[in-house]
């Protein structure tokens, strides 16, 4: 008892998402059992939520910087679109000798234009100070319309054979696309959390204007958050095509409103400046569960939405009733803010008079 | 005597850039567009865009109505096809066949959703964006849940609704063809005219105004931030429902699982117009001008004999620029003014 008290009044929001996925889980063990919890059953689990995973921690690390990246899904399609056309064979033809080099080109082409795509959006938010959601908005659109244009919106076949094998082999009967994913928390885990430029990422999000006063170059830690996040989106846009085998406009749009459940779920505030990477797997174990639940019980997609939208609403609500709960040793002193805290909060000291 | 333009005369205020630099675009690509095709500069495609356009022109000014307040909501596609749906789904049961009902059903409905939107965003203090991506979900699974996502075909639709989607105002009739301009046309006139009537003659609209610009003050000087923020998106919320039913009327056919998915596009088009993501700005001669501007990309791409893959191509282009020309004149503003906020 003391031990939950004592983690209660340390992470709120982790508590709750744990209670609400070990609630899940048991549920799901009750009704669903077997069919649920097999061998098989795990594994193809720990493969679908890899390729999700890097894009939820992209997500993520826009909304530690206080921003939002729309344009996450876009990208990755656009990165999987250009491993492709690498790989389908209408530029150099592919054979059984350059068919090595081809996939170290693919995977390279996805990487840099996932890198591409998060400094464009890095430039836009600052070096000219676009709103993140506007600026990720416009690249969306943009990124939509570059694969729309090079592709005529038909899917692109990768006939590199070796390629699809980056998704299906498993160390361990583990799927390696799921241990990359570990290493990328793991990675990620550290470098916000235990380095400097980690250190900032939060401070930015927490008070953008004290960390410039602090002296610190606030516009590159946001180029390289974006960029970050670009090489995330990148590793995801080779699985997704590791996967499917091809890849297409459009590809995976679902996962937009799923990213951003996901890290609100894990506690990330929109706002900035809050939230673990330690969380995102919890959410993310929460989420995958309950998709694999909706499939084996057979929800139309209509309704998975609607437990997804109700879902993200009441994480918010529990959420916010958690933050007003304070222990009486620690009275929250009452601010008389209305409303939006974030932008009162920026406008009073932003300016300097 | 000073000489007033006409732009002056009319609106009473100069023309901010935007708008200057939109008119620009939208001149400069009917000039280049007519001059590759003369097929286009006809009257016959003005009456199409304006039957094509109608419905998202008036969803662009709910959009802009949130914008101004500070917020941005995502839901309003969600709730056009939720109150239009169970609109035509009330008629179906009821066996009523009356246009009136079906409008006054679907802004009513329109109205709650957008209303359930205001109270969670102002109750539980959480951001727009979110809370209007959850509802957006909620509300459209919760319809296909109870409603069911039949479709119904043009012999299935309500007379009145066939009807409404085929009055138009004036025939043209040419040697081969005869087209005609939708009475849609009226319908959006009148909803421009009441949007800025309630903006810009009414408290309610100062409300607006003040609570986007600044929310702290806006109730310091004795706004009421829930009354102001429920008018502000059950008025989206009806505007979405009058959607609707244009949209099944101009269709004459009714999918409920359509249109969800194009909201940013016409968050896009208000932005692109001047409105402001932090609040308290916008107009709504720019939301209409970047409509327009959507619009004529969307229809007239085949014109240039580019496919319409190349829409969005197009589209993110102007909409980064005009981005870029916004907030970097603001940056440079706040550098000035000593603002060290990004934005």
């Amino acid at each position: 008892m003391n031990f939950m008290r004592s983690l209660l009044s340390r992470d709120r929001e982790l508590s709750v998402l744990v209670l609400m996925t070990t609630a899940v889980t048991v549920t799901l063990m009750l009704t669903l059992g077997e069919r649920l919890f097999s061998p098989t059953g795990l594994q193809s689990m720990s493969v679908q939520v890899s390729e999700f995973g890097f894009l939820a921690l992209a997500m993520a690390i826009a909304m530690l910087t206080g921003g939002i990246d729309l344009s996450i899904v876009a990208a990755a399609a656009l990165s999987g679109i250009m491993a492709s056309l690498v790989m389908s064979g209408k530029f150099i033809p592919v054979t059984a000798d350059n068919a090595n080099f081809l996939m170290v080109l693919g995977i390279l082409a996805a990487l840099v234009t996932g890198l591409l795509c998060g400094l464009l959006n890095g430039f836009l938010i600052a070096k000219i100070s676009v709103p993140p959601i506007l600026a990720t908005l416009g690249t969306m659109i943009l990124f939509t319309g570059i694969g729309m244009a090079i592709t005529t919106g038909e899917s692109v076949a990768v006939l590199v054979p070796a390629f699809a094998t980056i998704s299906t082999s498993a160390v361990a009967n583990i799927p390696v696309i799921f241990l990359m994913m570990i290493a990328a928390f793991l990675i990620m885990a550290f470098v916000l959390g235990r380095t400097r430029f980690g250190r900032k990422v939060y401070l930015f999000g927490t008070n953008e204007v004290a960390l410039r006063f602090a002296g610190a170059k606030t516009e590159r830690v946001i180029i390289m958050s974006y960029a970050v996040i670009g090489i995330l989106v990148g590793l995801a846009g080779i699985i997704m095509t590791s996967r499917a085998n091809s890849m297409r406009v459009g590809f995976g749009e679902a996962y937009l409103l799923q990213s951003i459940l996901v890290v609100v779920l894990a506690g990330f505030s929109p706002l900035g400046g809050k939230g673990r990477v330690w969380s995102l797997p919890v959410a993310l174990l929460l989420l995958q569960l309950l998709q694999t639940a909706f499939t084996a019980l057979m929800f139309s997609p209509y309704a998975k939405n609607f437990v997804w939208g109700g879902m993200l609403l009441l994480i918010m609500i529990i959420n916010h009733y958690v933050d007003a709960w304070r222990p009486r040793s620690a009275p929250k002193k009452s601010d008389g803010s209305d409303g939006n805290p974030h932008k009162s909060s920026v406008r009073d000291t932003g300016v300097v008079v | 005597m000073k000489r007033r333009s006409v732009f002056r005369r009319v609106f009473d205020r100069p023309m901010t850039l935007m708008e200057r630099y939109l008119l620009a675009i939208i001149v400069a690509y009917v000039l280049v567009v007519t001059l590759k095709n003369p097929q286009f500069f006809r009257l016959e495609t003005f009456f199409d865009m304006v039957r094509n356009g109608s419905g998202i022109m008036i969803l662009a000014l709910g959009v802009l109505v949130v914008l101004i307040s500070g917020g941005i909501d995502v839901s309003f596609m969600a709730i056009a096809i939720v109150s239009g749906y169970s609109s035509v789904k009330l008629m179906k049961l009821l066996g009523v066949d009356n246009l009136i009902f079906a409008l006054a059903v679907a802004l009513i409905i329109g109205g709650i959703l957008g209303s359930i939107n205001a109270f969670l965003i102002h109750h539980f203090r959480l951001p727009t964006l979110i809370v209007t991506l959850g509802t957006a979900s909620l509300f459209h699974g919760f319809m296909a849940i109870v409603l069911g996502t039949k479709t119904y075909t043009e012999v299935d639709v309500p007379h009145s609704l066939l009807a409404f989607g085929a009055t138009n105002i004036v025939t043209i009739t040419g040697d081969k063809s005869h087209y005609s301009l939708s009475v849609f046309l009226l319908v959006v006139i009148a909803v421009i005219v009441l949007t800025w009537f309630l903006l810009y003659r009414t408290m309610l609209g100062r409300a607006v105004f003040a609570i986007g610009s600044n929310e702290e003050s806006a109730s310091r000087i004795g706004i009421n931030i829930l009354r102001t923020k429920l008018f502000v998106y059950s008025y989206s919320g009806a505007l979405s429902g009058l959607m609707g039913i244009i949209y099944f009327s101009g269709l004459a056919y009714i999918n409920p699982v359509t249109l969800v998915g194009g909201e940013l596009m016409v968050i896009a088009a208000v932005v692109i117009g001047g409105a402001k993501l932090t609040g308290g700005e916008g107009t709504i001669l720019g939301a209409v001008l970047g409509i327009i501007i959507i619009e004529l990309f969307d229809s007239t791409l085949v014109f240039l004999g580019l496919n319409a893959s190349w829409e969005s191509v197009f589209f993110g282009s102007v909409l980064l620029f005009s981005l870029c020309v916004i907030y970097y004149r603001q940056r440079q503003l706040n550098k000035r003014s000593l603002v060290f906020s990004s934005n």
